[in-house]
């Protein structure tokens, strides 16, 4: 019997031992957090001035002056280095230099239409990939598997802009069904939702598809054959549920891609999201808002990969055991 | 190991009922999703960002200016043939060199009702020079304060002569904030809900969304020809364009040649571009290797063709210009020339320089403008030099252009210039005079014809001067002079409009049909 991808994964204690587990783990990610912290305050720093993108190339160094000592810039790199740190704790991340707004305040207002757009990309990803994975795995070898797995190929191997291109041609340009950008009702999701799950579509159908060939083939599957149980109660009551495991860590993976990838398809959608503030706090060298931003996506990912740990519990019973 | 079960058709239906509904979302979503059609009289503009704030006096980028220039008037204003025409004010005039006197127009109100009369504007004027307010805005670099001196009367007092301060106050430096407003709503409540004097009204602003403003039934210079106003950022110009194919937005601003090639010909939609002032040209380091002689720097003018480059590269949507001033600028002399590009007068140049085998070069140009870049190396090796194209991104190409390090962008760099107050002043503030931060030529007559025309306030001593500066650019090259490019729009069959040279979206004046 090939055992499930259980091994792979650090199970968590059970009892005082998860906590100990959770507890361990939160701390490993506030330390993971104020590296990156760190990193991203002095790597902005070393990619250019503000203050000379924020003003015009004909301003004198006076005036430029003037407005790096208005800004705060002109203070000692200790000093704004020990200032940012003391303010995460209470998410005092200062305001946008461009922006001129809290910072927190410009970030958290783009949350909504990240979520909306990686949580639809998502939940078309796992309606689109769940069956094409579990349909190639049963048809192996024969044309219904090639075929699927052909699209899903492609579908890996193309670029998001691509993708979101050619969709915005066929469905806005040419059948005008659909918009071809902006943000408000839910046709507008459509286009940059779908674009956006293309590639997390072909990871999970193709790790789905292998894993599931791997549970089928196992004893307790011959056992429930021999039952009398048909395929699809096989797939959906024994199958699924022990190919699942490996398929939730690479979904929660996904889901922080989703969430920080999106950049490409905000940026053909012109959706307001995290993705596009960040390109443009990046091109403007606004330092509050690209160290925020990182924060942000460096916590999502650790936050996602915590639940995903502790997800193991409930689908893996032996997990809970183990220790 | 037991082979995989031919899928029974009961797993096959449930399979498909999960498969269904993914595949019917897109339909449901279409359904009740908004539909894409215009609506009423209402003109959608998509640029490629968002205003930065909308704080009139915290802004200083084209994308900024393009939205607030509809909710704010200004002292003074271009008229259609781009001459300098009243706005908030109705006349102005210079009782000593170190004043600038304006008379404003009665009856102007804020969008609130506040009155902006002359203690409105002094008080924008010097909001505007407090450091406090932290403005990217540098114009007024001369103005110490402005003094209420009637009720409709203002004084802008500067340190030393300024000759174009009424060509300055068309910009942004001349705005009208109400002080009554910002004093009950502080400068963040007023960057979330601007008022103004101008033709449009704030209505709502999402970032990175959508930008919605009314009309001004109020409005001093008469209600606009239609309802409403939309700015859509849209960062990619594909998306743009094919939003306006599919009849989501009525203008698409701020196209590159190449760009407003990819729509050409498509049904209902047009291109249109109109002449610009943006002027481009090549930076030479006059200080260091073979560009301090001016026979190699001639042979650079001579190699570069213009001419060319704007029809291969610029699809002819750009003109030459024979130093750095653009034709609408006051300075420009119609009787000066450009280079005449002769590969062999270049190659004969560079010879008796000492260089008949040419030599190797660095040109950095923004990533932006890459093609140029790397066409103008191209017609600079037929002359025998070789500049290695570097590109680099704008915020490394701005932290250079200004470093004190004059020579931080390598011998030759691609610039550009857009000299706003329609005065050739603009164009060789920075770059000329040895003393200014961009400069890289050392010229005691330029530096002298610089200071003239920058401190006389008699247009013809001005003209004079520009007309001599103009002649020494040419004979010295300290530059490689290009071309100004022109403003390309992308157009549906709704709207009626024509932007000034300038290229600012003011659409005040635009015809919108239903």
């Amino acid at each position: 019997m090939t055992a499930p991808a259980v091994s792979a994964v650090r199970p968590p204690a059970a009892g005082s031992g998860v906590l100990r587990a959770v507890v361990s783990k939160v701390v490993t990610a506030v330390v993971v957090l104020f590296f990156v912290a760190t990193a991203a305050f002095f790597l902005v720093r070393l990619s250019g001035d503000p203050v000379k993108l924020i003003l015009p190339p004909d301003a004198t160094g006076q005036q430029e002056a003037t407005l790096r000592a208005s800004l705060g810039l002109d203070r000692p790199l200790l000093t704004q280095y020990l200032d940012y740190l003391g303010g995460l704790p209470r998410l005092q991340l200062g305001n946008s230099l461009v922006y001129d707004q809290p910072v927190a305040e410009v970030l958290f207002s783009r949350v909504p239409a990240t979520l909306e757009l990686a949580g639809s990309a998502l939940v078309i990803a796992l309606l689109l990939a769940i069956p094409a994975g579990t349909f190639a795995a049963l048809r192996r070898g024969r044309a219904g598997d090639t075929g699927v797995m052909t699209g899903v190929l492609i579908g890996q191997s193309t670029p998001a802009f691509w993708v979101g291109i050619l969709l915005v041609l066929v469905f806005a340009v040419q059948w005008q069904v659909l918009p071809a950008s902006g943000y408000g009702g839910p046709a507008h999701l459509v286009l940059p939702a779908v674009t956006l799950a293309v590639y997390s579509v072909a990871v999970i159908a193709r790790l789905l598809r292998s894993s599931l060939i791997d549970v089928l083939g196992s004893d307790f599957i011959r056992t429930a054959r021999a039952k009398g149980l048909g395929t699809g109660g096989i797939v959906l009551a024994h199958g699924m549920r022990n190919a699942a495991l490996p398929v939730v860590t690479v979904v929660g993976l996904e889901v922080g891609t989703l969430l920080g990838g999106a950049i490409l398809t905000e940026q053909v959608f012109s959706w307001p999201g995290l993705g596009r503030l960040t390109v443009e706090a990046i091109q403007n060298r606004d330092f509050p808002l690209v160290q925020a931003a990182v924060l942000f996506f460096a916590a999502t990912f650790v936050v996602v990969n915590l639940l995903v740990d502790l997800s193991y519990t409930l689908l893996d019973p032996r997990v809970r055991v183990t220790s | 190991m037991a082979g995989p079960s031919p899928l029974s058709r009961r797993t096959a239906l449930r399979l498909g009922g999960l498969a269904l509904p993914a595949l019917a979302l897109p339909g449901a979503l279409t359904a009740c999703g908004t539909a894409t059609g215009s609506s009423g009289r209402v003109l959608r503009v998509a640029q490629t960002a968002d205003p930065k704030t909308l704080d009139p006096q915290r802004q200083g980028d084209l994308m900024s200016m393009n939205v607030l220039v509809n909710m704010f008037d200004t002292l003074t204003t271009r008229d259609t043939g781009n001459r300098l025409a009243p706005g908030l004010a109705l006349s102005w005039s210079a009782p000593d060199p170190r004043t600038w006197r304006f008379r404003l127009r009665p009856g102007v109100r804020f969008h609130n009702g506040e009155r902006c009369d002359a203690r409105a504007v002094a008080f924008s004027v010097n909001r505007l020079l407090d450091p406090a307010t932290k403005s990217p805005i540098v114009e007024l670099r001369y103005v110490r304060e402005a003094v209420a001196v009637d009720e409709l009367t203002v004084d802008l007092k500067c340190s030393q002569p300024d000759p174009i301060i009424p060509a300055k106050v068309s910009l942004f430096g001349g705005v009208a904030v109400p002080p009554g407003y910002l004093q009950q709503v502080g400068s963040a409540g007023f960057a979330k809900h601007p008022v103004g004097t101008g033709p449009f009204t704030f209505g709502e602003f999402q970032r990175d969304h959508r930008l919605r403003m009314r009309a001004n039934p109020a409005y001093w210079g008469g209600k606009p020809d239609y309802d409403e106003l939309v700015f859509l950022p849209m960062p990619d110009p594909s998306s743009a364009l094919a939003a306006l194919q599919s009849d989501e937005v009525d203008i698409v601003a701020g196209l590159t040649p190449d760009a407003a090639l990819q729509i050409q010909g498509y049904r209902g939609v047009e291109i249109k571009h109109y002449p610009g002032i943006r002027t481009f040209y090549l930076s030479l380091d006059t200080t260091a290797g073979p560009l301090r002689d001016v026979r190699v720097r001639q042979a650079l003018n001579h190699a570069v063709d213009v001419p060319l480059l704007i029809k291969a590269v610029l699809d002819g949507k750009a003109r030459e210009v024979p130093t750095m001033f653009p034709r609408e600028s006051f300075g420009f002399d119609p009787a000066i020339t450009p280079y005449p590009r002769d590969v062999g007068l270049a190659k004969r140049l560079l010879a008796d320089a000492g260089f008949p085998d040419g030599f190797d070069t660095t040109l950095t140009a923004q990533t932006a403008d890459a093609n140029v870049a790397e066409a103008i190396s191209g017609l600079l090796a037929k002359a025998g030099v070789r500049a290695r194209v570097e590109l680099v991104d704008t915020g490394t190409y701005s932290s250079r252009l200004t470093s004190a390090n004059r020579g931080a962008l390598g011998p030759i760099y691609l610039g550009a210039s857009t000299g706003w107050t329609l005065d050739a002043e603009s164009l060789v503030q920075s770059n000329v005079r040895h003393d200014r931060r961009q400069s890289r030529w050392h010229n005691a007559e330029a530096d002298r014809l610089v200071d003239a025309e920058e401190q006389s306030l008699a247009p013809a001593d001005r003209q004079r001067a520009f007309t001599g500066l103009q002649h020494l650019l040419k004979q010295e090259a300290p530059f490689v002079f290009l071309y100004q490019i022109d403003n390309i729009y992308a157009v549906d069959t709704r709207p009626q409009w024509q932007p000034g040279v300038v290229g600012v979206l003011a659409m005040a004046g635009a015809k919108v049909r239903s």
